[in-house]
């Protein structure tokens, strides 16, 4: 008998330690709680910003907040992308959901469709800022087919084709504005034995993949969905736009690739990649990296055709056009989500004002300049915005032609002004780039590659 | 002559395969030393050694570089500057909040978080799997036979639908609100993932010491628990030690339900998580991302090699035959 | 004496009840409601605030006419039973390197284990820059000093390769753990039947075949079983390192988990994957284990 309870004792004792290594900590908490006179409502936000020093500019504004309103406490936490939708679901499962989300605006529209989103309170905020400062392909990408804002648009970023702007002038090309202009330079450029390829299109199975097949087929005139809901898919401009986008991909560094593959580029290996304004933040810190190379030890660098000017001879190509044109974007939405305690909505809703006020708001975009960009008017030509070393770089002019792009966001999800909530599905389930993976990766012919689509979304309905 | 010959070549052929082994297993830290010590500017360059070596990553990480110094943006000078009734003292703490960076990843927290998880965790897991598997293997009552065959079905489960009800159950508790309950859940979650192994392997190791051993002792007067104390552990040390390590390492690299339990609580951060939080930065990074790695891996081996005493073995038991 | 020792026997298994309980309690309590819970939930709708409708066996219906469901249950079977028997060779052949007396054997007896302590996410980028079709060593020697290939291509994410990438990388992960438990066996293995077996005359291959492995016998069913029911639910590895393997568990993932959460989906899909598992295992610890 003694050993058992030899046994069970050592066990409670191995457990009561690490209790005690933990609620020692706790007790700190709560003694820091009792400092403020009034009990705090405390909300939860959480944020797709993992990067420490964004997460400590997030803070700095926090502190800010809570510096003028000692009642509210706001707890940061964040949430990786790709795990946002586990958190979420099993936040939702045993009532411990935060009160406040921050990430992609599809992400926002699932949560809204799963019911998870308070929507009076987001249509409230919106109205409060200002229905009318907001813009309207925002607004509209974060709305249910019946209006209803299941996010608040909070910044976003625009995707374009960057390019070697000194490799096409030497080599006498024009700008990769257009289809054939693109194709000319990615073949011009492709050069495997020599270890430089011509251009970066998604080809894994992955979001990026649909991000830069969009503008593609949208400029060909394709759609998902026309504005009455009726599947467009199977159409002539469609299976153009892909066989486009096939020919493209074989410019492509070998095998599948995704937007990793970038450091090709910032590596003097290739010419031209779609990604998002976010790559400003890199040539950046890319220009950085030069001033650490002395002449030197730059002389005799092997194997790397590394530029120490490459943010100089980089440019933009925000627009594509063939038959139209068309460009990509993303939003980045805020959403107060439905937990039944209106102290916390409200807490939430002043916090959320807080942020949108002039200098807070610039605050927040300055901690990715390029990549986050106003989605309310009269930012982006302010001074304020514009007094940062890395926008002030690129100049007011390729700023407000990104802002532009913003202001005219186009999506599968949005037809003629109209939400399309089943596109938004169609891209959830990452039916497109599985598309495309077989078709440029697998070798399934572009008849079978579009038939497996088809009938993949429409497995969805 | 002949037979010398032949034993020369049999012992490089022999040197050959262990260096194959080696190999084998080490190309990717290579990699990764190499990674963590290039400039960013040399990382297109294929060759491992590094044009110049660059040492910021890890200097970076075990926070042994000098303070780096934060240049407040315009932006929130302003932001601060504009705001109302924003005493200068607040407005002090704010600005020193944001400009401290000895926490950009403390490294040494992460990794005493991670080993006070998988201690408890392994050594409880030990704890009751012995005694478990030694019921299960030796003793003969009702039930049994299920217990043991079932053991296994565990595993069949796995990932995030386990997850789903486990977080459930455990604020439904109450667990989660706390950290001695956060705690306390995913040590448990840790013990339930690892102990049918545990049950499994040490109660196959238990079955192969001959019964006429135990008899022995229980003539002596030996009881039951002293039999287990001082004849059954001593003799299956090996196993023991190999099932811990297993253990072990399985908490060690958690990463879901780590994720999932812990993501309120930033200061019980463990190595995976952390290593996640890095990678996840879309930044130029890799040096960092491949330093961190390779100290998460170094001191588990040299934990390993301190305790290869007892993995190599059970000298003592010449006589125990199957 | 006959009742004396009847209580004793009593008071015995009574003991043995005791010892084994809790672990039988944690088992239960963390295993066995889930189980229940995901049973339950695979009839259901269920929305990620809560709500869930009665659906009866659609989410069973849903993946059994899936055609690619059932590639992915051959691409499962060809994984696992690739990895398995792979990881068991190595494991043994390293086990028996590392059980003879070489210099600096402490060292690289830890060396090896290094796939297995390193997270696996450290790992699949390592792995992924080594054979990096632009920048990795790997590639470089092949095609520039070695001139082997004429042209780079993409090892690890290439369709052509990828399973067979998946089935190298799980083996490379998993081996040292192998290794450790045969090689803490065929040290408890009595040196004097080998000294016996010398004396017969037998040589090296002889004694391995008709001593170490009738002993190893055992420990490799084990390990056999065990790898089995691991590699079955793989997911991380396979997902991370090249994510057009379509192993159940990763079919589960983009069927149940991308873009929105479907957990009744899911949890029919864990039930489906759980009740092909229990049955092959049963029939391998009946007719192998005889457990």
């Amino acid at each position: 008998m003694k050993f058992v309870k030899f046994g069970i004792c050592t066990a409670l004792l191995l457990f009561s330690t690490t209790f005690i290594f933990a609620s020692g900590q706790n007790e700190m908490v709560e003694e820091s709680k009792s400092m403020d006179m009034m009990e705090p409502v405390t909300i939860e936000y959480w944020t797709s910003q993992t990067q420490t020093d964004r997460q400590s500019t997030i803070q700095l504004l926090i502190d800010t907040f809570e510096a003028t309103n000692p009642n509210i406490k706001v707890k940061l936490i964040a949430v990786d992308e790709n795990d946002v939708t586990s958190q979420m679901a099993t936040a939702a499962n045993s009532n411990t959901l935060p009160t406040l989300v921050e990430g992609a605006a599809t992400t926002m529209v699932s949560f809204g469709a799963d019911g998870l989103v308070d929507v009076d309170a987001n249509a409230d905020v919106i109205n409060s800022i200002g229905r009318d400062k907001f813009f309207d392909g925002a607004l509209k990408i974060n709305e249910s087919s019946n209006g209803e804002a299941y996010g608040i648009p909070f910044h976003g970023w625009l995707q374009g084709l960057w390019y070697r702007t000194d490799w096409f002038e030497e080599a006498g090309l024009e700008p990769p504005t257009t289809w054939e202009n693109i194709e000319k330079a990615a073949k011009y450029f492709y050069n495997p034995s020599e270890n430089t390829y011509g251009i970066l299109v998604g080809t894994k199975s992955e979001n990026f993949t649909e991000q830069c097949f969009t503008p593609i087929a949208q400029s060909n005139g394709a759609s998902l969905y026309d504005k009455n809901g009726n599947l467009t898919f199977d159409t002539p401009e469609m299976k153009e736009a892909l066989e486009f986008y096939g020919r493209l991909a074989m410019y492509n560094p070998p095998g599948p690739q995704t937007w990793r593959a970038r450091d090709y580029y910032l590596q003097g290996k290739m010419a031209m990649f779609f990604y998002s304004t976010y790559i400003m933040d890199d040539l950046a810190i890319q220009d950085a990296a030069a001033s650490s190379l002395t002449s030197e030890n730059f002389s005799d660098l092997k194997g790397s055709q590394f530029d120490p000017e490459l943010a100089s001879h980089t440019a933009m190509v925000p627009t594509i056009t063939n038959t139209e044109s068309a460009s990509y974007g993303t939003i980045v939405s805020l959403s107060i989500i439905d937990q039944g305690d209106s102290k916390k909505t409200e807490a939430a809703k002043k916090f959320i004002e807080y942020l949108y006020q002039p200098n807070s708001y610039i605050t927040f975009l300055h901690m990715a300049p390029g990549g986050m960009n106003p989605v309310i008017k009269g930012i982006a030509d302010t001074d304020e915005f514009l007094d940062n070393p890395v926008l002030s770089n690129y100049g007011k002019e390729a700023l407000a032609e990104i802002v532009a792009g913003m202001q005219d966001i186009k999506s599968f999800g949005i037809v003629d002004g109209m939400k399309i909530e089943k596109a938004d599905q169609v891209t959830a389930q990452q039916i497109i780039p599985q598309m495309i993976y077989k078709y440029t990766q697998e070798g399934l012919d572009i008849d079978s590659s579009m038939d497996w689509a088809i009938n993949e979304i429409n497995k969805l309905n | 002559m002949v037979n010398n010959n032949h034993r020369v070549i049999k012992k490089i052929g022999f040197t050959i395969l262990v260096l194959l082994i080696v190999l084998f297993s080490i190309f990717p830290f290579i990699q990764m030393l190499s990674t963590s010590l290039k400039f960013s500017w040399d990382w297109g360059n294929p060759s491992l050694v590094p044009t110049e070596i660059n040492t910021t990553a890890y200097s970076e990480i075990l926070g042994l570089g000098e303070e780096v110094e934060i240049e407040i943006p315009a932006s929130v000078q302003k932001l601060l500057d504009n705001t109302p009734n924003l005493t200068d003292e607040q407005k002090n703490a704010i600005l020193a909040k944001y400009t401290d960076t000895s926490d950009v990843f403390p490294f040494f927290d992460y990794f005493k978080n991670s080993l006070q998880f998988s201690l408890t965790a392994s050594l409880c897991s030990l704890l009751i799997a012995i005694f478990g598997a030694y019921s299960i293997a030796r003793m003969k009552y009702r039930g049994q036979k299920i217990i043991q065959r079932g053991v296994l079905f565990v595993y069949m489960v796995g990932g995030i639908l386990l997850l789903i009800p486990l977080f459930k159950i455990s604020t439904t508790l109450g667990l989660t609100s706390s950290e001695g309950g956060t705690t306390f859940a995913l040590v448990i979650i840790y013990i339930v993932q690892t102990l049918p192994v545990c049950l499994y392997m040490l109660g196959n190791s238990f079955r192969s010491i001959p019964f006429s051993i135990e008899e022995a002792a229980f003539i002596e007067g030996y009881s039951r628990f002293q039999t287990i104390v001082r004849i059954i552990i001593p003799l299956s040390f090996s196993a023991i030690a190999t099932v811990w390590v297993y253990s072990f390492m399985i908490a060690w690299n958690e990463y879901l339900f780590a994720s999932v339990f812990l993501k309120s609580y930033t200061n019980m951060y463990t190595l995976p998580i952390a290593l996640k939080a890095l990678f996840v930065s879309k930044n130029a990074i890799w040096d960092r991302v491949s330093a961190a790695s390779l100290l998460t891996a170094v001191p588990v081996v040299i934990l390993f090699m301190l305790i290869q005493k007892f993995l190599a073995g059970n000298k003592t038991e010449g006589g125990v035959k199957e | 004496m006959a009742v004396r020792k009847l209580t004793l026997q009593e008071k015995d298994s009574r003991l043995g009840i005791k010892l084994v309980l809790p672990s039988v309690i944690i088992i239960a309590l963390l295993i066995i409601y889930p189980i229940f819970y995901n049973i339950y939930l695979s009839f259901f709708d269920v929305k990620m605030n809560g709500d869930a409708f009665f659906i009866g066996l659609k989410n069973y219906a849903n993946v059994l006419t899936d055609s690619t469901f059932w590639s992915s249950v051959g691409i499962t079977f060809f994984f696992v039973i690739s990895t398995t028997f792979l990881t068991t060779v190595m494991g043994l052949v390293v086990a028996l390197v590392m059980n003879k007396k070489f210099p600096l054997r402490g060292l690289v007896r830890s060396l090896v284990l290094l796939p297995y302590v390193a997270p696996v996410i450290s790992t699949v980028y390592s792995w992924q820059f080594f054979f990096d079709p632009v920048n990795g060593i790997f590639m470089h020697v092949l095609v520039d000093v070695l001139h082997i290939s004429q042209s780079r291509f993409n090892l690890i994410s290439d369709p052509k390769y990828a399973l067979w990438v998946a089935v190298v990388f799980s083996m490379w992960k998993a081996f040292p753990f192998t290794y450790l438990m045969i090689l803490s066996r065929l040290q408890t293995i009595d040196t004097t039947l080998y000294e016996a077996a010398e004396i017969d005359g037998a040589g090296a291959i002889r004694k391995f075949w008709s001593i170490t492995l009738p002993e190893l016998f055992f420990v490799l069913g084990s390990i056999v079983l065990l790898r089995f029911i691991w590699n079955f639910n793989k997911f991380e590895e396979v997902y991370l390192l090249t994510d057009n393997v379509k192993v159940l568990s990763v079919y589960t993932y983009f069927k149940a988990f991308t873009g929105s959460l479907d957990l009744g989906q899911g949890s029919a899909l864990v039930v489906i994957q759980f009740s092909l598992l229990v049955g092959l295992i049963l029939i391998y610890v009946k007719k192998v284990l005889k457990w």
